[in-house]
């Protein structure tokens, strides 16, 4: 797990009092068009603006931002390996039948089937990142009340949300204490550790949700959340930027439709 | 490991969309009369969600040498239900892609087919299967929880398949290619879960064993002597 959450990004980045809308638009239309691109080209494109928009605009380490991307990426990158490896058609550069039922192959098409997976996989992650990096849940949850998401979903939301900062201060602790004491030395004691570790943030999860039980009885509870209001206004600036980057990009999925990597 | 934003070509993802949302909208039901019978539990549910959270986005120390999570969602469909465990892994699944970049709303969808639907209902069979037998309450949740992992993956591997099949072999030659894959990482992985979660069904047992009677999670008896036993 990151040392640090996205979230805690999100509540300090520079994007932070742009309108919740407008940075959906972005990070929504972004992760759409990828998946309406039939070529490389569209979803590497949105990859490298929103990159750049929140490494400048949003002011994003360029470090914390790496580390985002590293371990999805290798996952990524075994998964379009295989993809590569099990597609087929055209001129074919290598081939091996390990079993009659399987054949492996690195052909013109699987190659370019390959880097547009990844292409696809890195546009897409850019406008996931994008949403994480500056939009806070916060925000989102109240977008979600106005979408007239059923309230007792939103209220379980909120709560996980809560819960997850207060288990994991616990966590840290806990685990810290279990490292210094050599809890993680051997396999066997690391799988104890562990799950000791587990029982007790369960335990700790379960009365800390005892004692929200309590303290919203005390303040009338009536089975309804309140939930703050979603950021500032839509302004033009960001709008037309937004905009014309989706304009930009559609541009891109329509006039690239044809064009493969090799 | 969650399939991550961009993966599914936009078919499969909507495929996969339109499979989760009828079984989440009946989640949400269980999850209404639940609330509206006892509205304690929301709170209760709602840690449940947080510790599914932290649990699948801690480091597992596995055999191989490398480094997964588990799901954690055996543990809570034993609890609540696959459901209602379904509803609280898709909100889990939307903070991980939110906070942890783990996985991705356009494929929410298909992971909550796997990690939230069929892993917790594959889990619960078998803890229904066993829970009224004379079979070890620890054994019964380590396999519930091993075989929620284990489907988990299979699904994966399923869903990947079919959005990416063979040339030679199609579908089928493709989903063993990713079971393969996945298989040296992921047996292991799902034994040492089961044990991991056994064990924190033992922890809870020792000191809260209230928290399980009251889910019902076994019979009282069976609990209580467990508790005196340890």
């Amino acid at each position: 797990m990151y040392d640090e959450l996205l979230e805690d990004i999100a509540q300090e980045n520079g994007l932070r009092e742009v309108n919740t809308y407008t940075k959906l638009a972005a990070g929504l239309g972004g992760i759409l068009l990828c998946l309406l691109s039939t070529s490389f080209a569209a979803p590497l494109f949105i990859a490298v603006a929103l990159s750049l928009a929140l490494l400048t605009i949003a002011r994003i380490d360029a470090k914390t931002y790496l580390k985002i991307f590293v371990g999805p990426a290798i996952f990524a990158l075994f998964s379009v390996i295989v993809i590569i490896l099990i597609s087929g058609g055209g001129e074919i550069f290598w081939r091996w039948q390990p079993l009659p039922w399987l054949s492996l192959s690195i052909t013109r098409v699987s190659i370019n089937e390959g880097l547009f997976v990844f292409s696809r996989f890195l546009g897409g992650m850019s406008s996931l990142v994008f949403i994480a990096l500056t939009t806070p849940m916060t925000d989102l949850f109240a977008v979600m009340r106005r979408a007239r998401f059923p309230a007792e979903v939103l209220d379980l939301a909120m709560i996980i949300y809560r819960t997850i900062f207060l288990i994991m201060s616990h966590l840290v602790l806990v685990y810290r204490a279990q490292v210094m004491r050599l809890g993680y030395r051997s396999i066997r004691e690391s799988v104890h550790s562990y799950a000791t570790l587990c029982g007790a943030v369960f335990i700790a999860s379960w009365e800390s949700g005892e004692d929200l039980v309590r303290a919203m009885e005390a303040r009338c509870y009536d089975g309804k959340f309140a939930a703050l209001g979603e950021g500032g206004p839509v302004r033009l600036r960001p709008a037309l930027a937004v905009f014309s980057f989706l304009v930009i990009s559609a541009g891109i999925v329509v006039a690239t439709r044809h064009i493969s990597f090799m | 490991m969650h399939i991550m934003e961009g993966f599914l070509p936009l078919h499969w993802a909507v495929i996969w969309w339109i499979l989760a949302i009828p079984c989440l909208i009946f989640g949400i039901i269980q999850l209404k009369k639940i609330l509206a019978s006892d509205r304690e539990a929301l709170p209760l549910l709602g840690v449940t969600g947080g510790f599914i959270f932290i649990l699948s986005s801690l480091k597992l120390p596995s055999v191989t040498g490398s480094c997964s999570h588990p799901t954690g969602t055996g543990l809570s469909a034993v609890c609540f239900g696959p459901w209602i465990t379904s509803v609280i892994c898709a909100i889990v699944l939307l903070f991980q892609s939110l906070f942890l970049a783990h996985g991705g709303l356009s494929v929410l969808g298909a992971n909550i087919v796997s990690m939230g639907i069929v892993g917790p209902l594959a889990g619960w069979g078998i803890y229904r299967a066993l829970r009224d037998t004379g079979v070890n309450m620890y054994f019964t949740v380590f396999l519930a929880c091993a075989i929620a992992d284990l489907c988990t993956y299979i699904v994966t591997s399923l869903e990947l398949a079919l959005a990416y099949p063979a040339e030679v072999g199609g579908f089928l030659s493709s989903f063993a290619l990713f079971m393969g894959i996945f298989a040296i990482t992921q047996i292991p992985l799902a034994i040492v879960e089961g044990i991991v979660l056994a064990l924190v069904f033992k922890y809870i047992v020792q000191l809260r064993p209230e928290i399980l009677i009251r889910l019902n999670v076994f019979p009282d008896e069976k609990i209580r002597a467990a508790g005196s036993d340890a």
